[in-house]
């Protein structure tokens, strides 16, 4: 049985709906070593900053049960370097580019944004509103539902490409900040980011990572993030990308069967630098497995 | 790759030597590979393990470890005829000297194997070495008559139960003719060979450890600053191995 992965993204046509996360896959160059990245539905490139970022001190990551923390804090080469070095070359991959924007104003955000759009080097934004890492920025507009507007709303105004806004889960309740998202005029959304954690080492007697506390992400996280898709899926009509320890094309059908369009692979990377194409084809097994023609026939399909 | 050897060199410090597929002839002195432990399901990120020898003819890659947590204590026991799930090799290594003349090799502890490698290949390019070995206390000494089949092997031990009492450098004279310098072990060692040598004429170079995630540069976890903090390089993919100029340590 011929099986379809192409999804039609808000406007946005992709292959399979499958795409490395932001943060876990830096510009593409290096995973691209390892297989042809026009095997992805698209690349979510790290958070990309006004400036240059050093990011936090070192320990930035380390392992827990079934996942991991990281804190790297948004480290990258800043805008400037990202449209002239890391872009042009990911855009001669025939591969999607999601720019992953971070900011710590609103002013900051626009600007990167806008440059963004006009660069041509693009096809979406991900608006980076929920990284748990750093002290301004980030989840400071992540966390309140009219602050998140806001900040959409003046975003919209200078985005050309579609919008995506990326959600964290560290909130009370998701749905209320994809609906402010919706409302500012995001074109689609993507949940969820890391769940805010620690680990302490016991010979130390101190946290391992030097800024306390991290991102928890892997197969650890996975039930909260279906969780999250279904209940945002159920109220709010956008397009949804969902992740959260997604490792095999199972776990990507179950993202998809809570509502979501497409998926993000992140820590799953680091375990196999082969995921994501791996993942691809897993999917399209199942679905054939389970006689399913397209993406569209399961979408949603447990709401 | 297959476990073709387990062994345990002191009390936590283990020598494994694989046999199997690996692009054995890619790799040069100073590289890591990235293991997965078990199916990668508990633990999900790999542990980065310097290349201690690495050998085309015989294909056998041996690696040196110290069990610190689930990870490496798994690893442990792992059996001949084993299979393991190496990523690698991976990073930049040791360059060659750029001078003729001696060469000092300089390691501590744990970061002792990562050096040998090294040192088999300039034993073998007629390079003259001098190596200095530091330790904790006898019981944690291993390899030393390993390394002395290359150039002069000085032990040092911090409690001064086998060879020279002290730290390295209490074991080096600056005012000997060293040309280049190769050094792997504790940050503080690494540190205080560069304070020892400075205004000296040598070349020196650190391979440095971190916590990893990725091991190919994707993730920006493991990074280093460059001496005056304004850039930062990442120890997976433009280290390991840095010449001491280059990095803040």
């Amino acid at each position: 049985m011929s099986v379809d992965l192409e999804v039609d993204l808000g406007g946005l046509q992709l292959r399979n709906p499958v795409m490395p996360a932001s943060g876990c896959f830096g510009f593409g160059r290096e995973y691209g070593e390892y297989y042809s990245l026009d095997e992805l539905g698209a690349v979510v490139v790290k958070a990309t900053t006004l400036y240059p970022r050093l990011g936090n001190p070192t320990p930035r990551v380390t392992e827990v049960t079934g996942g991991m923390l990281n804190a790297i804090g948004l480290a990258n080469p800043g805008l400037d370097e990202v449209l002239a070095e890391e872009l042009p070359w990911l855009a001669g991959q025939n591969v999607p580019i999601f720019v992953n924007v971070a900011g710590d104003t609103v002013e900051d955000y626009c600007e990167v944004v806008e440059q963004v759009s006009r660069s041509g080097l693009a096809q979406a934004v991900e608006l980076n509103v929920s990284c748990p890492n750093v002290k301004l920025g980030g989840l400071a507009f992540g966390v309140d539902a009219t602050v998140l507007r806001g900040l959409v709303e003046e975003v919209r105004k200078v985005c050309t490409l579609p919008l995506f806004v990326k959600l964290s889960p560290n909130v009370t309740r998701v749905q209320d900040l994809a609906l402010a998202a919706a409302c500012g005029g995001a074109d689609g959304l993507s949940l969820i980011n890391t769940l805010i954690g620690m680990q302490i080492d016991l010979t130390t007697r101190k946290p391992v990572l030097a800024n306390k506390t991290g991102g928890l992400s892997g197969r650890a996280i996975k039930p909260v993030a279906v969780r999250m898709v279904y209940d945002v899926a159920r109220e709010v009509d956008l397009p949804i990308i969902g992740m959260g320890g997604i490792y095999s094309g199972r776990d990507a059908a179950e993202f998809i069967m809570a509502g979501a369009w497409a998926v993000e692979v992140g820590t799953a990377n680091f375990t196999d630098p082969y995921a994501c194409p791996r993942i691809i084809a897993e999917l399209r097994s199942f679905m054939q497995e389970e006689g399913i023609k397209n993406i569209e026939e399961i979408r949603g399909c447990a709401l | 790759m297959l476990v073709e050897e387990n062994k345990q060199l002191t009390r936590d410090i283990f020598a494994l030597e694989l046999t199997g597929e690996f692009p054995y002839e890619k790799a040069t002195s100073g590289q890591f590979v990235n293991l997965l432990i078990g199916d990668g399901k508990g633990h999900p990120l790999r542990r980065p393990l310097s290349i201690a020898s690495c050998n085309p003819e015989t294909k056998t890659l041996t690696l040196v470890y110290r069990v610190v947590g689930d990870g490496t204590k798994w690893l442990s026991e792992r059996c001949p005829g084993d299979v393991l799930d190496v990523l690698g090799p991976l990073g930049r290594g040791f360059p060659a000297p750029q001078n003729p003349g001696t060469v000092l090799v300089v390691g501590g502890g744990v970061g002792v194997p990562p050096l040998y490698q090294l040192a088999k290949e300039l034993g073998a390019a007629g390079f003259k070495l001098h190596i200095v070995l530091g330790f904790k206390n006898q019981d944690e000494v291993f390899w030393t008559r390993e390394f002395a089949e290359f150039g002069d092997v000085v032990v040092c031990t911090e409690d001064g139960s086998l060879g020279k009492k002290g730290f390295v450098t209490e074991a080096l004279n600056v005012n000997e003719n060293w040309t280049t310098l190769y050094s792997c072990g504790p940050k503080p060692m690494l540190k205080a060979l560069k304070a020892h040598f400075q205004g000296r004429d040598i070349k020196g170079y650190v391979s440095l450890e971190e916590r990893m995630a990725c091991g190919v540069g994707a993730c920006w976890g493991c990074t280093c600053l460059d001496p005056d903090g304004s850039a930062a390089k990442r120890i997976c993919k433009e280290g390991p191995v840095f010449s001491w100029e280059e990095v803040s340590l």
